[in-house]
């Protein structure tokens, strides 16, 4: 390693995600659509539809 | 082409500054008309009154919603937006065409919205939960206005990379400017899910899509209706730190705490939309418990470091220009004559006492059901939205219009008084609502005694009462609000102009001095006045336990 790289001072990581808009855009946007739209979507998707008789029966 | 601030020796882009004046302007119309509304639907509720018929109380609902939640505050946040990111960070404003095509399609989609709820097309109350349909233009108003702010805010993050670019500020951004860039990340978030629902919801009302899934539109349409209410939250967060800078030279005492609490706002704090789904049957408590905690409660860490960090702030910058004696010197010495600090201290306590406690009591899948749908929830968005994000905003006014329309504040007397009679009013106007709704009075019902209805119930005759101070709260804020739109309007249009510093009415501070270095906490008045809003919270939380427990008789 040559002296003038070990002159510059080490950014920790944590400084670099905070100090990164887009990077923080991206996280934002990724946990809100994985966690809250695609798994809720998901489970409602997953909801068995009315057995076709009882469904009839409440229009009647 | 820019000017030179004789104030703050900022430069100020021209275009900047006159796109902030009518984003402004814009949103003080906004609130004139949610107000309006409100006063309506305050003497409808309050049932000797009861002054609109079913049909226009509906109506009037959908009307104040979209004003007092979405057009007042997103104008205002636009401005906040280019104030932060080219103002303060002395920088031009890189995209002026694209500034005006937002204003305009922001304009154009307020008085769409608008036009089609008043001449009763869009009876469907703000939530507009399909299978209640509206007309297509006014699902079209909506989408224009989101896509005026969405370009709003891409302009916001062009200026602010410019300017890093361009070395005008370090890699490091000043806190306000941080604060608002996570403002401005919940923006695209709550925008992008807002362009996601309406966007098929204007193609349903045109009759190109047959069918629209309701728990679906339900579960997305929060993702704007929640999320967009958080943008408030760090766009108020990050004026309270600006406020406290202005008025005091103060500084958060950790910086990187603070700014911690703002990624964390970023990360979580927009899955609290599940909150409105605590009673849909579709989704697993699992995935109730996950988003309405905002992740295991990070983003309410966030909010409590706030809490801390914004009074100690104010408390250190005070001990360090020698309000030093006993634990609340600093407290009763502080500017209370700036209506700018006035506001933002009592934005604090109602957002945190009134607004903050509910909103994680009543986030809770078990105690959510006590109050779910009643009275209680928009009494505790009116600590929250009102007291906390519109206290806020109408504060930081009174520096925005000798600095950014070079005015001075006409009747600056009852620019004093305003913050205190708005904060009573909608205080007790909010913990009327809450206790409304703890004993059973339901929300968006234009007729409490069900007369008429095939069933009935008979309420706590302590309703009536709750119902007269909840009249009285209401009518106290309206008024205070009135003063501030009347106050702002005649000085923004009529006053007298800023001709330099010995004009400014609201003082900007130098700033404080480097104290010494303290043993033990730097700011124990803080740290005990944090303790009693534990304790507040503890005793709460508890009795509504207390509360849920009693609800059924269970053998």
């Amino acid at each position: 390693m040559s002296e003038e790289e070990n002159d510059e001072p080490r950014v920790p990581l944590f400084k670099i995600i905070m100090d990164d808009i887009i990077l923080l855009l991206f996280l934002g946007v990724t946990i809100y659509a994985v966690f809250y739209l695609l798994w809720g979507v998901m489970e409602i998707a997953t909801v068995p539809n009315l057995p076709e008789d009882f469904k009839n029966s409440i229009l009647k | 082409m820019f000017r030179t601030c004789d104030i703050t020796g900022f430069k100020v882009d021209l275009t900047s500054e006159r796109l902030i004046r009518l984003n402004a302007v814009m949103a003080v119309v906004a609130l004139l008309l949610a107000i309006v509304g409100a006063i309506l639907l305050v003497f409808t509720r309050y049932q000797p009154v009861h002054l609109l018929d079913a049909e226009w109380y509906y109506r009037i609902v959908t009307f104040h919603g979209l004003n007092a939640l979405i057009f007042w505050i997103v104008f205002f946040e636009i401005a906040g937006l280019y104030f932060g990111s080219t103002v303060v960070l002395n920088q031009r404003f890189t995209y002026p065409a694209f500034g005006w095509v937002s204003f305009i399609l922001m304009v154009a989609g307020l008085v769409m919205v608008n036009v089609m709820v008043l001449a009763g097309q869009a009876d469907v109350m703000m939530t507009s939960y399909v299978p209640l349909k509206a007309h297509p233009l006014y699902y079209l108003g909506v989408i224009l206005f989101a896509v005026g702010a969405l370009i709003g805010v891409i302009l916001f993050f062009s200026n602010v990379i410019t300017a890093k670019r361009t070395k005008k500020v370090g890699e490091t951004l000043p806190l306000f400017t941080y604060g608002l860039v996570a403002a401005a990340i919940i923006a695209v978030i709550t925008l992008s899910t807002g362009a996601v629902i309406y966007i098929p919801t204007f193609l349903w009302s045109l009759g190109l899509i047959e069918h629209m899934d309701p728990a679906v539109y339900k579960l997305v349409w929060w993702g704007l209706g929640h999320s967009s209410q958080q943008i408030n939250v760090a766009a108020m967060v990050s004026i309270w730190y600006l406020v406290v800078f202005l008025a005091l030279g103060g500084t958060s005492i950790n910086e990187r705490v603070s700014r911690t609490a703002f990624v964390l706002y970023i990360l979580f704090i927009c899955l609290a939309s599940a909150h409105h789904l605590l009673t849909d049957p579709a989704t697993s408590s699992a995935w109730k418990v996950w988003n309405t905690s905002y992740a295991m409660y990070l983003a309410v860490l966030a909010s409590l470091i706030h809490a801390f960090a914004v009074p100690s702030s104010i408390e250190s910058a005070q001990r360090r220009w020698g309000f030093n004696k006993g634990l609340f010197d600093w407290l009763a010495k502080g500017p209370w004559g700036n209506p700018a600090f006035s506001s933002t201290v009592l934005a604090i306590i109602g957002f945190g006492f009134i607004g903050g406690t509910t909103g994680v009591i009543f986030g809770m899948e078990q105690t959510n059901i006590i109050v779910h749908n009643t009275l209680a929830i928009p009494g505790h968005f009116k600590g929250t939205v009102v007291i906390g994000t519109t206290l806020t905003f109408m504060g930081i006014t009174y520096y925005l219009i000798p600095l950014i329309f070079r005015r001075k504040i006409v009747a600056y007397r009852l620019a004093q008084i305003q913050p205190w009679l708005f904060f009573a009013g909608i205080a007790l106007l909010s913990v009327s609502m809450i206790a409304l709704g703890q004993m059973g009075v339901p929300r968006r019902h234009w007729d409490s005694t069900f007369s008429g209805g095939p069933f009935s119930f008979a309420f706590n005759p302590a309703v009536d009462f709750f119902f007269t101070l909840m009249m009285l709260g209401g009518t106290l804020a309206f008024l205070a609000a009135l003063i501030w739109v009347l106050q702002v309007v005649v000085s923004v249009f009529f006053g007298p102009k800023v001709k330099g510093p010995s004009d400014m009415q609201v003082p900007i501070s130098k700033l404080a001095p480097e104290g010494k270095p303290v043993k033990g906490y730097e700011a124990p008045g803080t740290l005990l006045l944090t303790m009693l809003f534990l304790v507040t919270f503890a005793v709460l939380f508890f009795i509504n336990w207390k509360w849920l427990a009693a609800a059924w008789w269970v053998e």
